[in-house]
């Protein structure tokens, strides 16, 4: 089973994040899981989201506390929680920032301004489906095709420029994640 | 079938979509908001045309709807959570006494104060003396399946009661699920018409839930005997159902039971991963351990409970819930069941995940090894997890 755990603050996504993922995931048949953990829901409140993916029924619940890779989308959060909770050597914490943070771990850390694209191509600081681009890269979880399906599923409701500049911005993570 | 990915939230909204109740009223709390907004966003589509959604001003208000459109004929779904179905409890006993077989989705929330928005079980057993059927799913396919199961078991005329769908919050609630999605077609056949039996109409006068003297007790015994005639009911629907659906649910869900001599007895979502903890401790460490699920708490089903649990050397009763000053709720519903059999295994008690404190492998292991010691020693133990050691000290 591969576990995804994503940080975020009310209002940036992380629960829209993990859907995604599991749309994605589920999409190319795999068996997914994805939920969201927040407590009272105001804007800028710690949220984490989760997604378990498998080829097999997932019989595993509730919060991931060891999980393969995790998702910071808001670089603030780092000194707060411990957002390395439970990843060993060989996991990877992916943290939306444009300078390196030092973070007490053995996972491996990855560092993607993933604002600074958001900004660019979408105009906005809206960066949950940019970081995914970085998902897809450093894991290889997910492809960008699946992805870009899952926006297009996940924002059907928006207009069709909205959806285009999403895709665009994880496109552009994609590539310069490393 | 093509699978669908939905939240537990999503999978009662289908139950009702595919079940087009005409009447549907709605107060918001966390965490069942997601699934009357799913509704409201059908019925605003057109795709529910025949029913007609009323937001009240609160679940007391909800309840009393519910109540009147019943009582005209009219097929009722609802849905609430925690604060907001303690607000209905005045209104459950009317709905009951009245004999309406409304269906309401409940999603679990442990209860303030002080806050939580997470799971446990307090809110749904609360109302277990309500004279209302209650039912509570493993899984987001449950949901979905127990929804048109409790129209078909609450309507049937040997029955005519109200029917809860219990969930547990986020865990179900909020997370995405690959489910199958059954066609209307389906439903139809699993699901008639409903013709209600006694209904207020304007050429058919009738009085319902009036002040009564001695014959009270009368109605109460009528509510009873209605209630037990429930298990029948969902024998011959539950078989109807794999039928039409494919999928065989019993009264109780027996897990790796045949040889098993310590047992878990669980409800709701925690039995996933209390399932996927058995099977490994099973392969890896040979110990005989199984787990008995209750899904239908009322009508108690006591000779399924005590025919599952016959061989049993050891029983952990794991309680999602706490009656302070007595303890887990179902505790002793378990132990008066098997009070009657003629070998009676020892009974241990743990209180887990209140205030949705999450239910890993681990935990599930670690009672598993604890209910060993107790067999060894003969002693069984009361024990709150989720606490510090020292915490358990005169529990």
């Amino acid at each position: 089973m591969y576990k995804i755990r994503i940080h975020g603050r009310g209002g940036q996504g992380a629960k829209k994040a993990a859907k995604m993922v599991g749309m994605a995931a589920f999409n190319r048949g795999k068996q997914v899981q994805d939920f969201a953990l927040y407590g009272a829901e105001r804007r800028g409140a710690p949220v984490m989201s989760f997604v378990r993916i498998d080829d097999t029924p997932i019989l595993e619940r509730g919060n991931i506390d060891d999980p393969d890779v995790v998702l910071v989308l808001d670089r603030t959060l780092v000194d707060l929680i411990n957002v390395a909770d439970g990843l060993t050597e060989n996991g990877m914490l992916i943290v939306n920032s444009g300078h390196e943070i030092a973070i007490d771990t053995l996972a491996t850390v990855k560092h993607v301004d993933a604002t600074s694209i958001a900004l660019e191509t979408i105009g906005k600081p809206i960066f949950n489906t940019t970081m995914l681009g970085a998902l897809a890269k450093l894991t290889g979880i997910i492809s960008i095709d699946a992805l870009n399906w899952a926006i297009e599923e996940e924002l059907a409701h928006y207009p069709k420029e909205l959806v285009q500049a999403n895709k665009d911005a994880v496109r552009k993570c994609y590539e310069v994640a490393q | 079938m093509k699978q669908t990915l939905v939240t537990g939230n999503e999978a009662a909204a289908w139950g009702a979509r595919l079940v087009q109740p005409n009447y549907i009223p709605t107060f918001p709390i966390t965490p069942q908001t997601e699934c009357i907004e799913t509704l409201a966003q059908w019925i605003s589509d057109g795709e529910m045309s025949g029913t007609y959604f009323d937001r009240m001003e609160s679940e007391h208000s909800v309840m009393s709807a519910a109540v009147g459109a019943a009582a005209v004929g009219a097929r009722v779904f609802t849905a609430t959570s925690s604060q907001g179905l303690l607000l209905m409890h005045e209104v459950l006993y009317i709905a009951s006494g009245m004999r309406l077989p409304i269906v309401m989705a409940t999603i679990s929330r442990g209860l303030s104060s002080p806050v939580t928005l997470w799971s446990d079980h307090n809110d749904f057993l609360d109302q277990r003396d309500s004279g209302w059927l209650m039912l509570h799913a493993e899984n987001n396919q449950e949901v979905l399946d127990m929804v048109l199961q409790a129209y078909r078991i609450a309507e049937d005329p040997r029955v005519l009661l109200p029917i809860m769908v219990n969930m547990d919050g986020y865990v179900l609630s909020f997370t995405d699920e690959p489910i199958t999605i059954p066609t209307a077609g389906m439903v139809k056949e699993f699901l008639p018409e409903y013709t209600p039996k006694h209904t207020i109409a304007k050429d058919r006068p009738i009085t319902v839930g009036p002040p009564v003297l001695d014959e009270y007790t009368l109605f109460r015994a009528q509510n009873h005997v209605a209630a037990r005639n429930a298990l029948e009911v969902m024998e011959e629907v539950m078989v109807d159902f794999d039928r039409i659906f494919g999928r065989r649910y019993h009264l109780v869900d027996e897990f790796m039971l045949e040889d098993a001599e310590l047992v878990l007895v669980t409800q709701g979502s925690m039995s996933t991963t209390a399932k996927a903890a058995i099977m490994e401790m099973r392969e890896e460490e040979d110990i005989k351990v199984g787990l008995l699920r209750l899904r239908v708490i009322r009508p108690w089903p006591a000779s399924a409970i005590a025919a599952a649990l016959k061989n049993a050397k050891a029983v952990a009763v794991i309680d999602r819930n706490v009656a302070p000053g007595k303890g887990g709720i179902m505790l002793p519903e378990i132990v008066e069941t098997l009070y009657h059999l003629d070998r009676r295994p020892l009974v241990s008690s743990f209180i887990v995940g209140l205030g949705g404190n999450s239910q890993t492998e681990h935990k599930v292991k670690e009672i598993t090894r604890k209910l060993i010691v107790d067999l060894e020693t003969g002693r069984p133990r009361v024990e709150w997890n989720d606490m510090n050691n020292n915490d358990n000290e005169g529990l």
